[in-house]
């Protein structure tokens, strides 16, 4: 049986600040290399509701102030309620950079407006004013994975956010800052989303969460486990555990 | 007293880096003048005869300062300019200290700089380049730098002329409703347009509206011939086109340069003429499209240090008729951004056009890797090496003799492997 998997990309053209679009060629490139259909689609103001229906996967990247403010009220009063809807069900997701803030309860910008997000993540985040340091480098998370235990990635956020009591952490931060500097918390999972401050090609070195969410997205698509086919990830791997040497993780362990 | 103690001071620490192969003064002396003196800066350029010219922009700050230096050269008038990529404050300070009985001074100014830089002097001609994402982890939201550009204009009066690019929006946003001259510069060119819009694009909706602009043509990233529908927000009429002057060196963003360039010497009235044999003549900056030989081999190095001057590189190096192997260099030092991201913006698939040979190294070169992994069908072609000097040997091994050797590589990279093939530093 072939199997075929729908993406969606929030806001493609507003919402790519970084190297975001990496994750979407990996998902791709992951999923053709099995033999599975892939198709992307862009969920922004051309979008109906029914287009919105065939995602499997969904996506979001980082956008600058000015973008948001050009996307928000069409995420709030159009998209936001069938996206709700469709991760309360279990469609998987990943959301990096900006886009959890949009998803979380509220979102506090630099000049103090509170702009109110789609509440579907039970989190808060809040800007504490341009003046103060932005959390910027390179990060090490530890996650809760069968394969390896370690994500890295890249943070780059003036924002500080807040988990709520009803949702759990992505991991816990080693080195970097997370979500706020302060409870060691890093990112979010709720259902089937992940949402996490590394921002840009996040799966680039982290295949096996790339490959949980492929895995997620065809259990909830066919209802049943389907075993993903072994890539060679080498060099993959490779980039990870450079990453993790030179920030010294193995030192901070031992 | 104390600005006399800094010049004299800041001559002494320039002459001791100059002694000792540091490059031509590069930022110490102006740092410890600084750190003496503070306002320096204000007292050194009235040094100057006929004033200053800052070029400043994403890409093309280096060889457009060196276009422009050319032209009012050719023009009889001397110049003192800042040393390619010291940038700041201190560079512009270390320049302005080793000029005596100058008539202009043209310095390429970092984004952030700008602001501060025109808080204590009053060119005469801004040139702005573009507005594309780089280096977010230090420069942040091409926004931002927007806003802070535009605040810091709004206290010049018509003494400034800036000569700006019509063809970015954000550019021309940012000229919008101030006293000072302006002079558009635009390819004008509907031949030269690209089939299809590149990702690495910053601003493809409306500054002022937030409508998604309507295109007649994009050259590259978001610059083309844009209009907004909903605000009527409009692309200007451009004085200066590239029909106008030729361009001396390869690349649609050369062409930029060149025209924003000659837009200097129109204002100070030179004739067509002298401005475009003065081009004619332009040998290009170290790693920005330099000709080089090593072993041997010819050998072209172009600084490429974020997405839409990767594009451009590469589709420069596609599209030349000098073939050969490509080196692509990344790095993640502090001048060339600790976040190596941006590499996904890059249209790495465009070399899945041309099966040539391409050979990766630098800090990160597993991150690079990975990127090809993922952009090009055939890996066997992609060799991969830790050590930068094993990679020039190997790419140097794979270009044959009537081939050029292109080397495509981040800021501190591309001055290792410049350091490599010359056997020299330049700072």
């Amino acid at each position: 049986m072939n199997y075929k998997l729908t993406i969606g990309w929030l806001y493609p053209e507003l919402m790519s600040t970084y190297g975001d679009r990496g994750n979407i060629f990996i998902l791709r490139k992951r999923c053709q290399w099995r033999g599975v259909d892939c198709k992307i689609i862009p969920i922004d103001f051309s979008t109906v509701n029914c287009q919105l229906s065939t995602v499997n996967l969904l996506f979001g990247g980082g956008a600058q102030d000015r973008q948001q403010t050009i996307l928000i009220s069409d995420l709030q009063k159009r998209i936001g309620p069938v996206l709700k809807q469709m991760i309360d069900n279990g469609t998987p997701g990943l959301f990096v950079c900006g886009s959890p803030q949009l998803l979380g309860r509220s979102y506090m910008t630099g000049d103090g407006t509170v702009l109110h997000g789609l509440g579907i993540f039970d989190m808060v985040t809040k800007h504490f004013g341009y003046d103060k340091p932005r959390c910027i480098g390179n990060m090490v998370v530890e996650v809760n994975s069968q394969k390896r235990t370690t994500v890295v990635g890249f943070e780059n956020h003036g924002g500080r956010t807040y988990l709520g009591k009803s949702i759990k952490p992505f991991g816990k931060v080693i080195i970097g800052k997370g979500n706020n500097g302060e409870d060691k918390t890093e990112g979010a999972v709720y259902k089937n989303c992940i949402a996490t401050y590394s921002h840009g090609p996040f799966l680039s070195k982290n295949p096996h969460i790339a490959d949980w969410l492929i895995s997620q997205a065809l259990k909830q698509k066919y209802h049943k486990t389907i075993r993903l086919k072994k890539l060679d990830d080498a060099l993959e791997w490779k980039a990870h555990d450079y990453m993790l040497k030179r920030l010294g993780y193995r030192l901070i362990l031992r | 007293m104390r600005y006399n103690l800094a010049v004299s001071i800041g001559r002494i620490v320039s002459c001791v880096s100059t002694v000792f192969h540091k490059g031509a003064g590069g930022t110490w002396a102006g740092e410890i003048a600084l750190r003496i003196y503070p306002n320096i800066l204000k007292d050194l350029t009235h040094k100057l005869r006929k004033g200053i010219i800052l070029v400043a922009g994403t890409n093309g700050k280096t060889t457009t300062s060196l276009m422009i230096k050319k032209i009012i050269e050719s023009q009889g008038a001397s110049v003192i300019h800042n040393a390619s990529g010291a940038n700041l404050l201190n560079g512009v300070v270390s320049a302005l200290l080793l000029s005596t009985n100058k008539d202009w001074g043209i310095f390429e100014v970092d984004e952030n700089v700008l602001p501060i830089l025109l808080s204590y002097i009053e060119p005469k001609m801004i040139v702005l380049l573009n507005l594309f994402r780089d280096q977010l982890d230090r420069y942040g939201e091409v926004d931002a730098i927007a806003g802070k550009w535009k605040k810091s204009f709004s206290t010049l009066t018509e003494k400034t002329t800036l000569i700006a690019n019509a063809d970015d929006p954000l550019i021309t946003a940012i000229c919008e409703q101030l006293q000072a001259k302006k002079v558009y510069i635009g390819i004008e060119n509907s031949s030269l347009y690209r089939k299809v819009m590149q990702h690495a694009t910053d601003t493809i909706y409306c500054p002022k509206c937030g409508t998604r602009l309507t295109y007649g043509g994009f050259y590259y990233s978001h610059l083309g011939k844009w209009s907004c529908g909903s605000c009527g927000f409009t692309h200007p009429d451009v004085t200066i086109t590239s029909k106008d002057y030729q361009c001396p060196i390869e690349g649609i963003y050369n062409q930029y340069n060149a025209i924003s360039a000659a837009a200097v010497g129109v204002v100070l009235q030179f004739e067509t003429t002298g401005i475009q044999s003065a081009l004619a003549s332009f040998t290009p900056a170290f790693g920005r499209m330099e000709r080089m030989f090593a072993r041997g081999k010819k050998v072209r190095i172009v600084l490429s240090k974020n997405p839409t001057g990767f594009n451009e590189s590469l589709q420069t190096y596609l599209d030349s008729k000098d073939k050969g192997p490509v080196l692509l260099l990344l790095n993640d030092r502090i001048p060339d951004g600790t976040d190596v991201s941006w590499i996904w913006d890059v249209d790495f698939e465009l070399l899945d056009e041309q099966k040539r040979e391409i050979i990766i190294s630098g800090d990160r070169v597993f991150d690079m890797a990975i990127r090809l992994k993922y952009a090009v069908t055939n890996l066997e072609r992609i060799t991969i090496f830790d050590s930068l000097a094993s990679s020039l040997d190997a790419a140097l091994a794979k270009t044959q003799s009537d081939e050029t050797l292109w080397i495509l590589a981040t800021y501190s990279a591309m001055l290792d492997v410049r350091k490599i093939i010359t056997g020299k530093s330049i700072f």
